[in-house]
């Protein structure tokens, strides 16, 4: 079924994370997945995991809900398994038949790899659980707000970011309505071959196309009567604050990066 | 009279086995007979739509059946294919579902999806834009340089090409205004007299309803709460108000006349009527 696309994913809670600066949070996201790429053996990569595993402890989201978002990369989770494992060879050769080997190096880089993506894929899926997708996108504008030197239009991606997001569930909607009416005419979605298929769309797509022109239009009125003007001079209703919790987020993050490092330079690389 | 739609224990949930599951039908029992023109009325959100979406399949029941012609509709692919001709289901807002590029060729979708001939489908256009009041040479414009109220038009007559055996209309007169809702409510009361196929219609307006249908069924918290004739149900006053619903203004007002002990009749559901009745009243007077 089409609406069980969840998009913006927010799971309302009062948790340190849900109350964090959304700023520092995407700062924090950040750091962590470049330094998940830094991790050069299994125990450098157990820090991280440590870190996941704490930020999820008490995020309050619950752990079924966590679990659900890996679900989707499952698929890309077992072929890059199977890829290193056959393909990445060195040290110990485990099992050998025809010519395909199955080596200590491959396995590791395998297990190193899985771990790797469900932290990363975690984490981010953390960042939308807590974060409300519209401070998500006014964290993001703040943090780039640098490039409007460079005459980048940070504001006016930001909002349309905004806008897009808000918008999915309603064409969702839209999209079943619309759907619904066409197969109550007759119109024959599911069989037939690709072109077939392909040409049964256009009845769906074309009244999708005209209804969103004119919400936009509609939309972009509402906001010129609201004396929208761009983001020039506007002001925030809701002010972001950094906090004394920002600052222990990002001292945990930074001692857990600088652990990832000693690690690395202490004890022998894996992959 | 023989039974076209057969409704049997029908339930329905949305959303299914999760937290957010919504009962929306809940054991519905109802026979809807060959060429009658049934209303369905009820609160906004008591599963009207979500019931009318069953009789051509475009819903799977959770429990219970649904039959057309006496053959259960999710029997096979076949069947319920046939079932999306044999019920013809006007939504509301129709005219957001248009695409082609001429009105012709919009009202011909659901003919040309049935596989007729060419010269079956042109007659059935003619015909469908003929009962929907759809000139001539509006055929050859496209559909979105149409107004509001000639969309709806085209988008009915889309349905009716199809020249159902049941034909399903949930709120078409819905955004119209006063003289546009009178207009579409005697179109659809000439195509059931001139075709005598059966007609459903589901509306918030009782007025409307009160014009139109025979029988009526009324809907409250995914189920039925009242089948029978306008009479039986507009009679039941005190009971509608409980679940949102309202009989006419002028209804209302002639039950109380009956109260202050004039013989009026009860069945007054609109204003035109009501002119007639007290004229008639107060002719009856003068000849005293
Ligand atoms: N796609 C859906 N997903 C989840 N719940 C739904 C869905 N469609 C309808 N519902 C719920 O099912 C119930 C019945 O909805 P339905 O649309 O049948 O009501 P209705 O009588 O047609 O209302 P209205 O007069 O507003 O059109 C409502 O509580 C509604 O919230
Ligand atoms: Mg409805």
């Amino acid at each position: 079924m089409i609406s069980d696309i969840t998009f913006g994913q927010y799971y309302p809670s009062k948790s340190v994370l849900h109350k964090a600066d959304p700023r520092m949070k995407l700062l924090l996201t950040f750091v962590t997945i470049i330094f998940l790429f830094v991790c050069k053996n299994f125990l450098s990569l157990a820090v991280m995991a440590f870190i996941t595993v704490l930020a999820v402890a008490v995020s309050g989201v619950p752990l079924k809900t966590i679990l659900k978002s890996i679900r989707p990369v499952l698929i890309i989770l077992v072929f890059t398994a199977a890829l290193n494992i056959f393909y990445t060879k060195g040290g110990e050769v485990y099992y050998e038949i025809w010519k395909i080997q199955i080596t200590e190096k491959g396995v590791n880089t395998a297990i190193f790899t899985i771990i790797r993506i469900v932290i990363l894929v975690v984490l981010s899926s953390l960042l939308t659980y807590t974060t409300t997708p519209t401070d998500l996108t006014t964290g993001l504008e703040r943090l780039l707000s640098p490039l409007n030197v460079l005459h980048i239009k940070v504001h006016t991606l930001a909002m349309m970011m905004t806008l897009a997001l808000r918008f999915i569930p309603t064409l969702v909607e839209e999209i079943e309505r619309i759907m619904n009416a066409q197969k109550a005419r007759g119109a024959d979605l599911e069989t037939g071959s690709l072109v077939q298929r392909a040409k049964a769309l256009i009845p769906i797509f074309v009244p999708l196309m005209v209804s969103s022109f004119r919400r936009a239009y509609e939309l972009a009125f509402a906001m010129t009567c609201r004396c929208y003007t761009g983001g020039e001079g506007r002001t925030r209703m809701k002010q972001m604050k950094l906090s004394v919790r920002d600052f222990v987020l990002l001292f945990i993050c930074l001692t857990a990066c600088a652990g990832v490092i000693v690690l690395n330079i202490f004890f022998e690389a894996v992959i | 009279m023989s039974a076209v739609i057969e409704v049997k224990n029908l339930s329905h949930y949305y959303q299914k086995g999760t937290p957010l599951q919504v009962t929306a039908l809940k054991d519905i029992n109802l026979t809807i007979n060959q060429g009658e023109i049934l209303g369905i009325i009820g609160h906004t959100g008591s599963g009207k739509s979500t019931l009318i979406s069953h009789f051509n399949g475009l819903l799977k029941p959770s429990e219970g059946t649904v039959l057309v012609d006496g053959e259960d509709i999710h029997k096979d692919k076949e069947t319920l294919r046939n079932s999306r001709f044999k019920v013809g289901l006007c939504f509301q807002y129709p005219e957001y579902q248009l695409f082609e590029e001429t009105v012709y060729k919009d009202i011909a979708f659901g003919p040309k999806n049935m596989k007729l001939s060419d010269d079956e489908i042109k007659e059935r256009v003619l015909r469908a834009a003929e009962h929907t009041g759809v000139s001539i040479d509006m055929l050859d414009k496209s559909p979105f340089d149409l107004s509001g109220g000639e969309k709806r038009r085209v988008a009915i007559a889309g349905v009716m090409a199809m020249e159902p055996e049941v034909l399903v209309f949930d709120e078409p007169a819905a955004g119209l205004d006063p003289a546009g809702r009178k207009k579409l409510i005697d179109l659809i009361k000439d195509y059931h007299r001139s075709t005598g196929c059966t007609v459903i219609v589901v509306s918030h307006s009782m007025e409307d309803i009160a014009r139109l249908s025979d029988r009526l069924i009324v809907m409250n918290n995914a189920g039925i709460a009242m089948d029978g004739t306008i009479q039986d149900v507009f009679s039941r006053a005190d009971e509608l108000t409980e679940m949102g619903l309202d009989v006419p203004e002028i209804t209302k007002i002639f039950a109380e006349i009956k109260k202050r002990g004039f013989d009026v009749p009860p069945d007054v559901y609109s204003v035109d009527r009501a002119v007639d009745v007290i004229r008639s009243l107060t002719e009856g007077r003068a000849g005293l």
